[in-house]
């Protein structure tokens, strides 16, 4: 277990709204990382951690990501419940496309039923249930501007995660 | 028989008429008539260039210039085309200065250096000979080439050979060792001109890029080779690389929180003014705006 270098933290970082998970009026929080993955761990919990050794730990904290052999960063589902509070484009999933989604595939754009206005191409996004439960996010395939004049079956959204990881990668997820 | 005339009066008459037009300088102008140039090695006037009416000094005398290269050209050989009479202009006279440096010579081959020294010149050989056995003309070398033979039906066995022994086997192989031996002559002439121009022996270029490769792939593992196979003499290549260095786990939280906030401060910023105006969402209200008055 480790802190991240400066350039680690500029490679996994989730953009300006960092500062909000790093500064938080209840209690320090810090990331950390802990063979390739990185974990956002309160300091209390991460400085009684330090007395497991690197070998025997499995996981603290919330797992964010891991970073790739090649060096990009991958984000996880654990992830969501933070990311889904700082999203800046959203899309919203209607009922029908839902369990088609949390089986791992794309949305498609009959199963759209909302997006934020300008979001632009190959943009990460949080997919949302329509009743506002976020379920896992992915990349646009096209612009909001575009998706209009998709036809039903197109893809909107490329599927990156959702939360049937929990039960599919139960495994290596965390 | 008629009194002779007097034709003086004639003469300046047709002299005054002519006056512009012939311009006479002490010392004769020089041209460069492919380039429509003249160049005038005469003295300028010192006295008038200081005067008042310099101006016209000098209109006169670029005037004068112009009139004289324009004679030039007007003197020259034409020929007449269905456009028009075109003069022909000779060839450049102006020595211009290359825009690249002159080339290097090539530098010597191992060969080429023993033939120096030994006085052995090249002599120009056809690229083609005579094949007997074909009754054809072939390329001395290269491919379909006299000596090449690989289209050899039989090949008699040599007395002093083991007659298993496949000789079209040892034909190919002995040909794949001299491209090799040569690919290797080329590849040690080239390090061995490289070297000369460094002014450095070739031999000891050579064991500065091994030494570089020694280190070079003992420092691409995280351990800096500790636990690689140890090479013979290991010892005197010496290894400087800065390692990674981390930050203790447990550094105050407030520390890391100011460190991580300086750089969620950069990645965030804009890079200039305008890239923080979100040009896709303007063009968007511009056009939402202009259907609605419509």
């Amino acid at each position: 277990m480790r802190p991240l270098t400066e350039e680690e933290t500029k490679v996994g970082s989730i953009g300006r709204n960092i500062a909000h998970l790093i500064d938080r009026p209840d209690e320090p929080y810090c990331f950390r990382m802990q063979k390739d993955r990185v974990y956002y761990v309160s300091e209390a919990i991460m400085k009684k951690a330090t007395s497991v050794s690197r070998d025997q730990m499995l996981s603290l904290g919330v797992c964010f990501g891991k970073f790739t052999k090649t060096g990009k960063f991958r984000l996880h589902i654990t992830a969501l419940d933070y990311l889904a509070q700082f999203a800046k484009y959203k899309v919203w999933i209607k009922p029908n496309g839902e369990m088609s989604y949390l089986y791992g595939n794309h949305v498609l754009k009959a199963h759209l039923g909302r997006i934020t206005e300008d979001t632009p191409e190959h943009q990460g996004v949080i997919i949302y249930t329509m009743g506002d439960v976020p379920l896992g996010f992915g990349v646009t395939a096209k612009s909001t501007a575009d998706c209009r004049k998709l036809d039903p079956t197109a893809i909107c959204v490329f599927h990156q995660t959702d939360v049937g990881e929990y039960l599919r990668d139960e495994d290596t997820l965390f | 028989m008629a009194e002779p005339m007097d034709v003086t009066d004639q003469l300046e008459v047709h002299k005054a008429k002519y006056d512009n037009v012939m311009v006479e300088r002490p010392v004769p102008v020089e041209f460069d008539l492919r380039c429509l140039a003249a160049f005038d090695p005469n003295p300028v006037d010192d006295a008038a260039l200081k005067s008042q009416s310099v101006d016209e000094y000098i209109r006169a005398w670029s005037r004068g210039g112009a009139q004289l290269l324009i004679n030039a050209i007007f003197g020259l050989e034409t020929e007449s085309t269905e456009e028009g009479f075109f003069a022909k202009l000779p060839e450049m006279v102006s020595r211009l200065p290359r825009s690249k440096p002159v080339p290097k010579d090539a530098p010597k081959t191992r060969w080429e250096k023993f033939a120096a020294t030994k006085g052995i010149q090249k002599r120009k050989k056809s690229r083609k000979v005579f094949d007997e056995a074909t009754g054809e003309y072939k390329p001395r070398f290269g491919y379909k080439g006299k000596d090449s033979k690989m289209d050899d039906w039989l090949i008699p066995v040599p007395d002093n050979a083991d007659p298993y022994e496949d000789q079209f086997q040892k034909k190919r192989e002995e040909k794949r060792q001299r491209v090799d031996k040569n690919k290797m002559q080329q590849r040690r002439n080239a390090e061995e001109a490289w070297a000369s121009e460094k002014g450095i022996d070739h031999r000891e270029a050579r064991k500065m890029q091994l030494n570089k490769l020694i280190v070079d792939s003992k420092t691409s593992t995280a351990s800096f080779g500790r636990f690689d196979k140890k090479l013979e003499n290991e010892g005197k290549i010496k290894i400087r690389r800065e390692k990674r260095k981390f930050e203790s786990t447990t550094i105050p939280a407030a520390a890391e929180k100011d460190a991580q906030m300086r750089i969620a401060e950069k990645i965030g910023k804009p890079k200039t003014k305008d890239a923080n105006i979100n040009i896709r969402k303007a063009v968007h209200n511009v056009r939402s705006k202009k259907s609605r008055t419509a």
